[in-house]
């Protein structure tokens, strides 16, 4: 399984606010545990989501700028109803701030209308060259392989 | 990718409390999309190995009755991050327990692989709280499928590791 | 436990800001818990888990957010609560002002009485 939990980025304005959908199909293998009979996305991969869109959100307002960027933390992160396969979870992340090393976020996520996920965020950006001038490669190449990853989700955005 | 979060517990006192270990391992496929390059165990799943602990323990609670399910991160706050080679400490206590749902403190410490070899001591990651919800309770009118699917054989094996019976109470026979 | 109103009221809006993520301003007397502040089912188990570690106090299933009124038949008919059903309430919830919801006591209207206001009577009450 490919850990890539966005497939579509549907809306986005820099600085702002992104929307993103992600498809849930049978053929995600970790569905078979969870849960046997019951298939469903686990919550932490509902978050999980909403912490690549609100990366997405940061990496397209400053150009790339890190190579990394991680969840800080979360606050009242709520589940409404199950998302099952065959449908799609629809999550839009407003930035309420994004500063030079972290950036604060609200999500909401919906699934065929009906509420799925509200959450508060806190990313935190950096480099790996900051602790170590010599990984500055491995910062380039992986912003590299970013700005392609971009490239399949964004649809007609550019 | 299986769904298991937690290799092993380390120790589990029931209805209190639980501990378990989760290595990070390179031959973990996911990684490698976490990031391109530069592989970090995602923060969700450490959150799901937490919660896997304590869901474990919240079930077991009621005799694996109740399908138990994380319904709430209330708060969740990270120090830093875990590469491979890692070994992380998952630390969980059950805060409040009742038929409706259930609260649990958790908290994650790190092992790194470069103090592997001086017997460092582990140092803070991350801590949560967590709220869980008993399903056939909080979703009325919902049909679930027989049985407590919540439970996989992945997780029952790790329980029966660490307690009589895979932590099963005694059924009581006796009339009165 | 001689706690003042307003101490009550501040320990309160704690509880919900912390529970519900909303500003410390969105908590006034009669914001509604799911209209105003926007909470969910799971998060009224919050709010009395919560509640209990602020005041120190047990608050019984069913006690600050009664249960199994509107699944009682002779309670409901036509999705407006009975006089029986009425009566129910306010046995049931004493810490709630129910004068407006009487006058059209519609079922969908029932979330408009778990107010703030409500929750710090029903703490006041608990502290005698």
């Amino acid at each position: 399984m490919k850990f890539m939990l966005v497939d579509k980025i549907e809306k986005l304005v820099p600085g702002q606010e992104i929307t993103v959908s992600k498809n849930l199909s049978l053929a995600e293998e970790y569905l078979a545990d969870h849960f046997p009979s019951f298939p469903v996305l686990p919550g932490v991969l509902i978050l999980q989501v909403a912490i690549e869109a609100a990366s997405w959100l940061v990496r397209l307002s400053n150009d790339f700028s890190h190579s990394m960027l991680v969840l800080k933390g979360a606050r009242q992160v709520r589940y409404g109803n199950f998302v099952s396969p065959g449908q799609c979870l629809r999550v839009n992340v407003k930035a309420k701030e994004i500063g030079l090393e972290s950036s604060l976020f609200q999500a909401q996520g919906t699934t065929e209308g009906i509420r799925t996920l509200q959450a508060h965020l806190q990313l935190s950006h950096f480099n790996l060259a900051d602790k170590d001038p010599r990984a500055g490669q491995i910062d380039k190449r992986i912003i590299n392989h970013l700005r392609q990853q971009y490239q399949l989700i964004a649809g007609d955005l550019d | 990718m299986r769904w298991i979060w937690i290799d092993r517990f380390t120790k589990f006192e029931p209805g209190k409390s639980a501990q378990a270990v989760k290595n990070v391992s390179m031959a973990e496929e996911h990684l490698h999309d976490h990031f391109p390059g530069y592989p970090v165990m995602p923060a969700s799943l450490i959150i799901e190995g937490v919660a896997q602990t304590a869901g474990v323990l919240i079930c077991q609670a009621s005799n694996f009755n109740e399908k138990v399910v994380l319904a709430k991160i209330s708060s969740v706050e990270f120090e830093g991050i875990a590469l491979p080679g890692d070994t992380l400490l998952y630390s969980v206590e059950i805060e409040k327990i009742n038929e409706q749902f259930a609260v649990a403190g958790g908290k994650v410490s790190i092992i790194s692989a470069h103090d592997k070899g001086g017997n460092a001591a582990p140092k803070p990651l991350a801590s949560m709280e967590l709220m869980f919800s008993h399903l056939d309770q909080n979703m009325a009118g919902r049909k679930f499928p027989d049985g407590n699917f919540i439970l996989t054989e992945a997780v029952s094996s790790l329980l029966r590791e660490i307690l009589p019976n895979g932590g099963q109470k005694p059924t009581s026979n006796s009339s009165g | 436990m001689g706690m003042s109103r307003e101490e009550i009221f501040s320990r309160v809006k704690e509880t919900l800001v912390e529970a519900l993520g909303v500003d410390e301003d969105e908590v006034v007397g009669s914001a509604t818990l799911t209209g105003d502040l926007g909470a969910e089912s799971i998060d009224f188990l919050d709010i009395v888990f919560r509640l209990e570690k602020a005041f120190n106090i047990k608050i019984p299933r069913g006690e600050l957010f009664p249960e199994n009124i509107l699944n009682n038949p002779s309670f409901v008919n036509e999705k407006k609560l009975t006089n029986e059903g009425l009566a129910e309430l306010r046995t049931r919830m004493p810490h709630a002002d129910l004068s407006e919801f009487e006058a059209n006591p519609e079922v969908d209207r029932i979330a408009e009485l778990f107010t703030v206001d409500a929750i710090v009577r029903y703490v006041e009450g608990k502290a005698t």
